[in-house]
């Protein structure tokens, strides 16, 4: 009867919001879970729970996932607004469920922060865990990468769902070893692309191999520590791939697997890796090919991830970064680009970005291609400066400025195309900032 | 043209707070003075180096799984590291690099890794593994007579006892230990300390410090180094010690 009440309680509260035009967040989750961290158990679902988690791509991934089994026409229900810890998965359910707690969907898809998919699905059963890469981040507040994959790793132990993994990431192709039992472990990769290199351009963890401390040995790196690999004393690494990515080609922004052309609207390597991923996921639920090339085609996200916009006839290309993998492939994307541009990056160390910035030091800002002028912003603007200058840009080209809405004016002042990098809490706030020129 | 040779200790697995960045600082400061940085990088499998040829040693901190591996092969170079640190080549040494210099580092299981035992300090893990000393650092040290304010970062869970000669005393943050009042190791040619950030992107004093010590022993000169352009530094020390220290 408990949490009948609670849902009731939820319930109420909820239309309440609505009245007051506010969508709540975690706010509903959060009440609720404090009430009864079992309620999770609750819940009637009858359809497939798929989730998605990983350092960086997770949104992305998640949404394209949901934009694809959305134009296949079913009914799906998701936290797109990206609230990925145990409180908002749990909104998200009580917003959608009845009041016994049952929900009718064809497919619930959650994007699910690293560290909660032991907690959440302790309960709820899942049917397929898309694992795309795990990079250091924020390493105040998580702590090391590695704790975190043992954590899901210990998880995996009893999971017999299926288990969609990137086999091009040491981090993540291990977890398919976690229970020999479970005969629904599909790897994903994607062939080498023409920017990929002999050595490791950008840090990266996963340089042992987990099963035997030897030495991992690459053939090739495509990003970070994402490449090509294999221990060469048990040939870990070494496993079928399920969907392979061929043909990329990332200035006319298309992909192949097994032949069939996708086009997409990004223009990175990482995008590929996510989409490959995607086009795993949706194969496991029999959606035909040429919607998935439909729903790719079209799939875009507007919220600051590699988001392209004008602004008064400015091209801007605005991408979150929030740990040094983030902010390398936005660079990447700045130097595959040979037009001249500027770029803004703001960095801020509030709670949620993490109050450790020495990351911004695994940023290579060596070799930029025809940046012509840097401005740096957020409370960390100078440590940005500093960085960016020991890398050997030309200081009277950095102009810090802690103020964001004096970085944006002096950004603009050119007409030269514009790049902003900006992490977590200073992303919306500079997106604002910046689309505030085209209402003046 | 002058130049410092500098020894990179496992640049490969001791590089998860972005220690490398204190490499990049000192090259900068040297270049842009006239001088010649030679960064040589020793890992392990790699041919031994010698010690003593070098005029600096430096090593950062790393994951703890990855930081016991090492730890088995920078044993081997006991003697050599100790007879170049008698010799006068300067250390700078931080995080998991400062703890195995010491005696040893007790994990939380009560497992032992034992360290170089180049100096007194021995180090213990804290025994709920949520718990470490993370955040913000500003301590006062001395160089050359003068009181200088270094800022850094910290984020250890071993506590550090017996450090008979600290690198500073602590304004703000932890130090050796939650809540101490003394952070870090400094002995003449030897730095070790808890502070990322990286610790001399922050510092420029303390890069200059180092430096001159270097280039003074091995050219036997009481050089005067050349004004660098640090108003970025300067600019970002003015906004944090006002930001860590000011409600003080």
């Amino acid at each position: 009867m408990k949490n009948f009440f609670i849902l009731l309680a939820m319930k109420i509260l909820h239309l309440g919001l609505k009245i007051f035009g506010k969508n709540g967040g975690n706010f509903l989750g959060k009440i609720a879970y404090d009430w009864n961290p079992d309620i999770f158990r609750y819940f009637k679902i009858d359809c497939p729970i798929i989730a998605v988690t990983a350092t960086n791509g997770k949104t992305m991934t998640n949404n394209a996932i949901v934009h694809v089994f959305k134009t296949a026409g079913k009914k799906v229900i998701s936290n797109l607004e990206g609230n990925n810890m145990e409180t908002g998965i749990l909104s998200t359910l009580l917003k959608n469920c009845s009041l016994t707690g049952k929900i009718k969907a064809d497919y619930l898809v959650f994007e699910v922060d690293e560290g909660y998919v032991p907690v959440i699905f302790k309960d709820l059963k899942l049917d397929t865990l898309v694992v795309l890469d795990f990079f250091r981040d924020q390493l105040d507040r998580n702590g090391e990468v590695e704790s975190l994959i043992l954590k899901i790793n210990d998880f995996l132990k009893t999971y017999t769902g299926n288990l969609v993994l990137n086999n091009d990431d040491p981090n993540v192709a291990r977890l398919g070893a976690a229970n020999p039992e479970n005969h629904n472990v599909y790897y994903f990769s994607v062939e080498k692309y023409a920017f990929a290199t002999e050595d490791m351009k950008e840090a990266g963890e996963g340089k042992f191999c987990p099963f035997c401390n030897t030495r991992i040995k690459y053939e090739y790196y495509q990003y970070s520590h994402i490449g090509k690999f294999k221990c060469p004393n048990c040939n870990y690494g070494d496993n079928e791939i399920y969907q392979l990515a061929t043909n990329v080609d990332l200035k006319n922004r298309t992909f192949s697997i097994n032949d069939t052309t996708y086009q997409i609207r990004f223009n990175s390597i990482y995008n590929i890796y996510n989409f490959v991923a995607v086009v795993s996921c949706v194969s496991l639920y029999q959606i035909d090919t040429e919607i998935v090339q439909k729903a790719l085609s079209t799939f875009v996200l507007n919220n600051g991830r590699l988001e392209e916009i004008e602004i008064n006839g400015v091209p801007t290309i605005i991408n979150l970064a929030k740990n040094p993998t983030g902010s390398n492939v936005s660079l990447r994307i700045l130097n595959e680009d040979n037009d001249e541009k500027e770029l803004l990056f703001v960095l801020n160390d509030n709670l949620a970005d993490g109050r450790d910035v020495s990351w911004i030091w695994d940023i290579n800002f060596e070799q930029l291609n025809h940046v012509s002028r840097i401005i740096t912003s957020g409370t960390r603007a100078y440590d940005m400066a500093i960085r960016i200058k020991t890398a050997g840009y030309p200081i009277e080209k950095i102009e810090p400025y802690t103020d964001l809405h004096e970085a944006v004016q002096n950004f603009y002042h050119t007409d030269v195309k514009k790049y902003v990098i900006a992490n977590y809490t200073s992303l919306q706030p500079t997106r604002t900032e910046i689309l505030k020129l085209n209402r003046d | 043209m002058k130049e410092l040779k500098i020894l990179y200790l496992y640049p490969d697995i001791l590089e998860l707070y972005g220690d490398y960045g204190n490499i990049q600082v000192l090259c900068y400061r040297l270049e842009q003075r006239g001088f010649k940085a030679i960064v040589e990088p020793y890992s392990i499998g790699d041919t031994p180096p010698d010690f003593k040829s070098y005029d600096l040693v430096f090593a950062g901190g790393g994951a703890d799984q990855e930081q016991g591996i090492l730890a088995q092969d920078l044993i081997k170079y006991k003697d050599s590291i100790k007879e170049a640190i008698d010799n006068g080549t300067f250390f700078l040494l931080i995080c998991g690099a400062y703890q195995l210099f010491g005696k040893y580092y007790k994990g939380v299981e009560g497992d032992i890794i034992p360290g170089l035992e180049v100096f007194n300090y021995y180090t213990e893990a804290i025994h709920d593994r949520k718990k470490r000393c993370i955040g913000n650092v500003v301590i006062e040290a001395e160089l050359n007579g003068q009181k200088t304010k270094i800022i850094g970062f910290e984020n250890h869970g071993g506590q550090t006892f017996d450090v008979a000669t600290p690198f500073g005393n602590v304004l703000f943050g932890n130090g050796n230990k939650f809540g101490d009042t003394q952070e870090g190791f400094f002995m003449n040619n030897v730095i070790a300390t808890y502070l990322h950030g990286p610790l001399l992107s922050k510092n420029p004093e303390l890069t200059d410090f180092i430096i001159k010590y270097c280039l003074d022993r091995k050219y036997d000169e009481d050089i005067v180094l050349e004004h660098l352009n640090d108003d970025f530094e300067n600019k970002c020390r003015e906004i944090l010690l006002d930001k860590f220290l000011g409600a003080m």
